[in-house]
């Protein structure tokens, strides 16, 4: 049987389009910092270290080894990760793996990327099979235009119904002081008129590039009793993973079948059997406004094709029955490497009831999801309750 | 520290080449499309999927693939953008010239779908559902790119 | 079978935040500088600086300036015209030691090598390569 894991803590720096008073160590630093802060910790009791990066990004091999004076690395066991948009959860996920096994009893799980340092749509393009893909592929914003179309296609979304998730994101953002964008002023209007990047995704659609780092710290039952007043458990946890080639899913978007068979795993074993009456908030991992909407259908928050329904009632507005990103979520910060395990530590904030001015009143369960590579999915469970 | 401090910033170009195997199931494909401008799928015994690209193995039943069906050349825009942002081309380190028509295409006779260029920017006259017809360069020389472009067909 | 392979490049570029330690380390090469960062805690002297140690998980703040000349600890030689030498080096009064280039030195005189300078080049501009080379030293 796996031993019981609850997030006990968690640090982020301030993301920004471009921290250029840090380097890649430095400002894993600030996230790690906070974190032992966090749960008046030291890098003595931390027993492991996971860490997550996306590696073109910044253009070397072995980020770990480059930044282990940030992170805290020196001669405890470590490894690095690198799946993708996903790499935050998987990240997680595996800090979970350390702990419940009993081999680790408090493991920190850390993303960063500093996108400053490079070119992402460039690096991402790399992602395409070279004999098959790359040369027609144009970074994520490309790649994930062309699914969209599909998208507002099969569910009869319109660009307007995804204005509003991107007002949303940036909204509740200025209720986050660690998000990158912050436009209290937004409207859809201005969303609509932003530059087109690539039909149907304007500047603002899509989410920005950031300069970040998170850490989370998991620990075994006892200690996270101890150490923790009220530690975000975590109840289910699932992967799944997609076929080879961009084109091998029939709908991509419209249909995401591995978001849709990790939510369902995870459900199962969380005992949830109507996500949007029983979730109480929601951090998806959200690149882009469409795919917000796309996600509430496939993780089942509503019928096929609802998705823009949903937007249009408030539902996931802050104040709506199931708040989706409050944080502010992708559309409002996105460091690669740490934005999948920010979701994780946003989701655990509100489990804590220390989510400050974003806080979701009463949150007792919450869903944090990892979306990217090859359309791959995680999906994390927390909840007030021990599983 | 304050964040509008700023530090030195030390610049590198990563320039690296690199040379990809096509494989077994890449060689009978592009062989068919240098030398007789035709396109080829793998079928599954089990389950019948039709892949473009062909594989060896069909990843939802696990089986491996040794039928070889001809696809297209026609076929049907599932998804379509145009894309206008400008990005550094990682295959040339270059900016890719842009606006150009990118779809992913449903050829005829299969089950996946390919990723290639359309020979329309104006978004107003592409649509999902809309037929399309693979051009063929006159001189093939094995590579996807022996497909020019697709064309929208006429309705 | 006869291989079919696809040639393609990767080229992308970077720019890479150097943080506080190293910019003021990359400046003082421009004047023919070293500084090094020392840890309160456990009094390692880093080359290249940083502004943490990671073994006592500390900040560091305390800064000094090193000599430039030191012991060549190791050296590996990459055959070309001329031949590419490169060296470990420990700064006098450091704990770490930096990669760089070894000149003036003959190929056969390299294993009788123990003490080395650097030569620093005209037009320096804040970087590494402002040491031209390390060269032996008496
Ligand atoms: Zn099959
Ligand atoms: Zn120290």
């Amino acid at each position: 049987m796996p031993r019981r894991v609850a997030i006990i803590a968690t640090g982020q720096t301030k993301h920004a389009a471009r921290r250029l008073d840090v380097n890649i160590a430095e400002l894993i630093t600030e996230a790690v910092t906070r974190a032992l802060q966090d749960a008046d910790l030291t890098m003595r009791d931390i027993d492991a270290v996971l860490l997550g990066n996306m590696e073109p990004f910044e253009g070397f091999l072995f980020p770990e080894l480059w930044a282990v004076e940030g992170w805290g690395g020196y001669m405890k066991p470590s490894v690095k990760f690198n799946t993708g948009g996903t790499v935050g959860t998987t990240t997680a996920i595996a800090a979970y793996y350390y702990v419940a096994s009993g081999i680790y009893d408090t493991v920190m799980a850390i993303g960063f990327q500093k996108q400053s340092e490079g070119h992402t749509q460039t690096a991402i393009t790399t992602v395409g099979d070279p004999i098959w893909e790359r040369s027609v592929m144009a970074g994520a914003i490309g790649n994930f235009a062309v699914m969209a179309t599909t998208y507002m296609h099969e569910s009869g979304v319109t660009e307007e119904q995804a204005a509003k998730v991107a007002v949303k994101a940036r909204r509740n953002a200025c209720l986050n002081e660690y998000a990158h964008l912050q436009m209290p002023d937004i409207t859809v209007e201005e969303v609509l008129r932003s530059e087109m990047l690539a039909y149907p995704v304007k500047r603002l659609d899509m989410c920005p590039q950031s300069d970040g780092a998170v850490a989370v710290i998991f620990a075994e039952e006892s200690k996270a009793q101890k150490l923790c007043p009220r530690p975000a458990w975590i109840k289910a946890v699932a992967t799944a993973h997609e076929q080879q080639y961009m084109g091998d899913s029939p709908k991509r978007l419209a249909e995401m079948r591995s978001l849709i068979a990790a939510s369902r795993r995870a459900y199962q074993a969380a005992g949830i059997t109507n996500p949007r009456k029983e979730l109480d908030v929601a951090e998806i991992y959200e690149v882009a406004s469409f795919a917000e909407l796309a996600m509430y259908e496939n993780l089942g928050f509503c019928e096929r094709g609802e998705g823009g329904k949903l937007i249009d009632a408030g539902v996931t507005e802050l104040t709506g029955e199931l708040p989706v990103n409050p944080s502010g979520g992708v559309l409002s910060t996105n460091p690669i490497g740490a934005t999948a395990l920010i979701r994780v530590a946003e989701a655990a904030l509100q489990i804590m009831g220390k989510a400050g001015r974003r806080q979701v009143e009463g949150a007792r369960t919450a869903l944090a999801t990892g979306y990217g590579g090859n359309a791959w999915t995680d999906i994390l469970i927390l909840s007030r309750e021990k599983p | 520290m304050s964040r509008e401090e700023t530090t030195l910033r030390v610049p590198f170009l990563l320039d690296m080449e690199y040379r990809y195997a096509v494989g077994q199931y890449g060689r009978r494909f592009f062989t068919e499309l240098r030398d007789h401008a035709r396109l080829m799928g793998a079928r599954c015994p089990e389950c019948e999927r039709v892949y473009v690209p062909p594989r060896p193995v069909c990843g939802i039943c696990y089986r491996e693939l040794h039928e070889w069906v001809e696809v297209g050349p026609e076929g049907t825009i599932v998804g379509w953008t145009v894309v206008r942002l400008p990005f550094i081309d990682p295959m040339t380190g270059e900016q890719r010239p842009v606006p150009y028509g990118f779809a992913i295409i449903r050829l005829d006779g299969a089950s996946t779908s390919l990723y290639h260029f359309l020979d329309e920017t104006d978004e107003r006259k592409i649509r999902v559902g809309q037929r399309v017809r693979a051009v063929f360069r006159e001189k093939r020389e094995g590579s996807l790119r022996d497909i020019l472009h697709f064309r929208l067909l006429e309705e | 079978m006869s291989e079919w392979i696809v040639r393609q490049k990767i080229r992308i570029p970077f720019h890479y935040t150097t943080g506080r330690a190293l910019t003021r380390f990359l400046t003082g090469l421009a004047e023919c500088r070293l500084w090094a960062t020392r840890c309160g805690e456990c009094a390692r002297v880093y080359v290249p600086p940083r502004s943490f140690c990671g073994r006592c998980w500390r900040e560091i703040t305390e800064w000094r300036e090193l000599p430039a000349e030191g012991e060549l600890m190791s050296y590996t030689v990459r055959p070309a015209d001329p031949p590419l030498i490169l060296g470990l080096i420990r700064l006098d009064g450091a704990d770490t030691a930096l990669v760089h280039r070894l000149g003036e030195v003959k190929l056969e005189e390299l294993e009788r090598v123990v003490r080395v300078r650097a030569v620093w080049r005209e037009d320096r501009t804040g970087s590494i390569l402002d040491i031209a080379y390390f060269a032996p030293a008496r």
